[in-house]
């Protein structure tokens, strides 16, 4: 700006000078002209008397200082030869008759021309005289032309020039900066309160629309980001976005917590701060190549679904990647869980039929002899009968899972009901040398009796199953905070730590090889379980590896059911 | 050419988290392997081996640059320097989580001589100390490189453990031997590899407060 203003500056001053100068010129030059012709004309007519009084008018001439003149003096006899001239041989000049100042002068006395010069761009004054003796004196004086007028002026103009130049510079610094300052020193936020001069006012008026407009502008995007974020927040599935490098933009609580990543600052970050499992590098880069990506990413405790998309723009260029996180560790479970299911269903029942078949086969075949044919008959019985007892209880399980079945709901008195159950399974319990001992206080529950045999049949069966030779397996009824709880110990070879929270599954068994060592279905815990959730009972397990299990069932109290039988119970007594 | 550097500081802290989660998906593939006899598992941990490699030139090659072109000076050379230190040790655990699972192959056909159990505890500890070692670079978290130097006891403890174990088995029975030696190569790579854990860590701790560990120890 600074140069602008200087250059303008000079520029201006420079054309001033020039202009001024030729104009001056130009109003000088034909007064100038003029009085040089006057000056010629007053000479003329003083050397024209001197020389009608001189008697030799050659030796006047010659004698006189008039060779040294700057006027140029010609003397020329009528004929037009030259007879001197104070500036050239007179000799060597040619006639001068058919000059026009001399053909006037010889015929009106005097006369004036005026002659440019073509090639010296200068013009030459004449005046002739006349003389008494015929002969004509002619003076004549050269002056530049205009424009060696002008040029001649050019000296003087340079210092001016010069000291214009200085003046310019620095006043054009002084300008400018008296120009800028202000507006350097503008106050944006709040425009109109500057003090300024008054040619920058409509710049600060459009300033503080601007400022409205950018305000607006920003209060409307901040609103979208919030409500992005309260999105993205509040949102289960994790998401990230990433800008083309593959930096992390923006991820929201989900993302984090999905991936297990630490709470500290990640945005701009690379991808793999978040979780450096390559999976997520993966994902990003097949994105950002522009191709979708679907996989599973496995964490510790998790496992989870990445779905990453290139995001473009103008459908042309990539400018990021989203990548979606969903947990499907549960679904993950899930379908392991079915898997094992159909695997261990289809084997349950395979079993035994393969058993019957074979034995059928045998039979069919005569290939037994008569005498062990019983013995092959009550295999197939024993195995038909398993089957059944399979079925049956498939059948008592997914009844219970739909609670359709038409149940009949009593008292029941369960310290009684343990009693003869104990009393049951005591042959069972002999043959393997344990002993079973039942204590506590008689409690009324409100239930479907045979649902409940049937969940302390389960209970005390495995207890006696999975117990170790001369163990112990202990039944305690006792009433704990408005409930009524049932507790089955054993003292056997407990269940390890990462099955327990399985074995109420259905097939289930810890023991994977479905020996035939201890027989069972895989079913029991599960139907227990299932009976428990139909009385609303609360099943707990307590087991640890090699030491024992112990479960228990708690039954809260119908309202006004407990109480009164207690009450009765001791009044009874 | 300050932003230039920062650039170029940025992508070096990006190449070294890369680098990272390599060497602990790799040492991950080779436990996962070690453990459940799985020879295709072993066989993407020695995979692994290749791409630390590469990283490894890379990141070298970066850190040369660094230095000649940016001549960096305090906690930028100690994050540069730091890094060159790093990237050696992060080397050598990809090569033994390589080596490791060489092993692992040879071992495959055979069943192991006892359950493994103190082995996998190694396995789990080193693991551990790996990747806290890289988050703790990623976090610049100084307590948690100290957590790891300091953890480095325990897998020291788990390795004599597993020595004397073996040492039983061998003289119970003279057969054992030969996967006896398999498995105690195995134990002093889990060993070796929370060494290069420790160092990391100790690099960590010197990129941040400029001082070296060891020599603090060593002048106790």
């Amino acid at each position: 700006m600074k140069k602008r203003i200087f250059r303008s500056m000079c520029i201006l001053v420079i054309v001033a000078i020039l202009f001024s100068s030729i104009l001056v010129v130009a109003a000088l030059f034909p007064h100038f002209n003029s009085q040089m012709y006057q000056e010629i004309k007053t000479e003329a007519a003083y050397l024209a008397a001197g020389l009608n009084e001189a008697d030799n008018k050659l030796t006047f001439l010659h004698a006189s200082e008039i060779r040294h003149q700057s006027t140029r003096i010609t003397l020329i006899a009528g004929d037009g030869t030259v007879l001197f001239d104070n500036k050239a041989q007179a000799a060597n000049m040619d006639n001068h008759l058919l000059r026009p100042e001399i053909t006037e002068a010889l015929e009106n006395g005097s006369a004036q021309s005026v002659r440019r010069s073509q090639t010296l761009g200068n013009q030459t004054f004449y005046y002739a005289v006349k003389l008494n003796d015929g002969t004509v004196i002619r003076l004549a004086t050269t002056t530049g032309n205009f424009l060696t007028a002008v040029v001649s002026v050019l000296p003087y103009l340079l210092p001016i020039v010069l000291v214009v130049f200085f003046l310019a510079l620095f006043l054009a610094q002084k300008m400018t900066r008296r120009i800028v300052d202000p507006i350097n020193a503008l106050d944006l936020e709040s425009p109109l309160k500057n003090q300024v001069y008054e040619e920058l006012l409509p710049l600060l008026s459009r300033i503080k629309a601007q400022n409205k407009q950018i305000e607006l502008h920003m209060e409307e995007l901040r609103a979208k980001q919030e409500d992005f974020l309260a999105i993205t927040s509040h949102m289960s599935e994790g998401l990230i976005t990433l800008d083309p490098k593959g930096n992390v933009l923006t991820v929201n609580p989900s993302a984090l917590r999905l991936l297990s990543a630490s709470k500290s600052f990640h945005e701009g970050q690379n991808i793999l701060t978040l979780n450096r499992n390559l999976t997520l590098k993966q994902a990003a880069q097949t994105a950002l190549k522009g191709e979708h990506f679907d996989g599973l990413l496995t964490t510790k405790n998790r496992t989870c679904r990445l779905f990453a998309s290139p995001v473009y723009e103008r459908d042309e260029i990539i400018k990021g990647a989203i990548i979606f996180v969903l947990d499907v560790t549960e679904q993950q479970k899930a379908e392991q869980i079915r898997r094992e299911f159909s695997a261990n269903v289809s084997h349950e029942l395979k079993t035994p039929l393969t058993s019957i078949s074979g034995y059928a086969e045998l039979l069919e075949n005569g290939l037994v002899k008569p005498e062990d044919i019983p013995t092959f008959a009550e295999r197939i019985h024993c195995e038909a009968h398993r089957l059944i007892n399979l079925v049956e209880s498939i059948i008592k399980l997914s009844g219970l899972e739909e609670k359709k079945i038409q149940v009949e709901w009593k008292k029941v008195d369960l310290l009684e009901l343990v009693q003869s159950i104990a009393q049951r399974l005591k042959p069972q319990a002999r043959e393997k040398n344990i002993e079973i001992a039942v204590a506590g206080e008689g409690a009324i529950i409100w239930a479907v009796k045979q649902m409940i045999d049937e969940l302390i049949t389960n209970l005390c069966e495995n207890a006696i199953k999975y117990n170790k030779p001369q163990g112990r397996v202990e039944i305690n009824i006792y009433r704990d905070h408005r409930k009524t709880v049932l507790c089955v110990a054993d003292t056997g070879i407990g269940i390890p730590l990462e099955h327990q929270e399985r074995i109420f599954e259905r097939f289930y068994r810890v023991d994977k090889s479905h020996s035939k060592q201890t027989e069972g279905t895989g079913l029991g815990l599960s139907i227990v379980k299932h009976i428990a959730e139909y009385h609303q009972a609360e099943i707990n397990l307590e087991s640890s590896e090699n030491q024992g299990t112990k479960i228990t069932v708690a039954f809260s109290d119908v309202d006004g059911i407990q109480e009164t039988e207690f009450g009765l119970r001791d009044s009874h007594k | 050419m300050r932003r230039q550097f920062d650039l170029q500081l940025k992508e070096l802290h990006n190449q070294l988290v890369e680098m990272g989660a390599l060497i602990e998906n790799a040492i991950n593939s080779a436990v996962r392997a070690l453990i459940h006899q799985n020879i295709e598992e072993a066989e993407q941990a020695i995979a692994f081996d290749a791409e630390v490699d590469k990283k490894e030139k890379e990141i070298e090659s970066l850190c040369l640059r660094l230095l000649c072109q940016q001549q960096p000076v305090a906690s930028d050379l100690r994050l540069i320097s730091a890094a060159l230190k790093m990237i050696t040790d992060m080397e050598r655990i990809g090569d033994q989580s390589a080596d490791i699972s060489e092993i692992t192959k040879l071992m495959a056909g055979q069943p192991y001589i006892k359950k493994l159990e103190h082995i996998p505890q190694m396995a789990e500890a080193t693991i551990k100390m790996v990747t806290e070692s890289i988050d703790a670079f990623v976090h610049r978290d100084l307590a948690l490189a100290q957590s790891v130097v300091d953890y480095d006891d325990v897998v020291d403890n788990l390795f004599d453990k597993v020595k004397e174990e073996l040492i039983a088995l061998i003289s119970e029975d003279a057969k054992n031997g030969s996967q006896a030696m398999d498995l105690i190569m195995i134990a002093k790579y889990f060993e070796r590899i929370g060494d290069h854990a420790t160092n990391i860590a100790e690099w960590v701790i010197f990129s941040i407060t400029g001082e070296r560990q060891s020599d603090e120890l060593k002048s106790k």
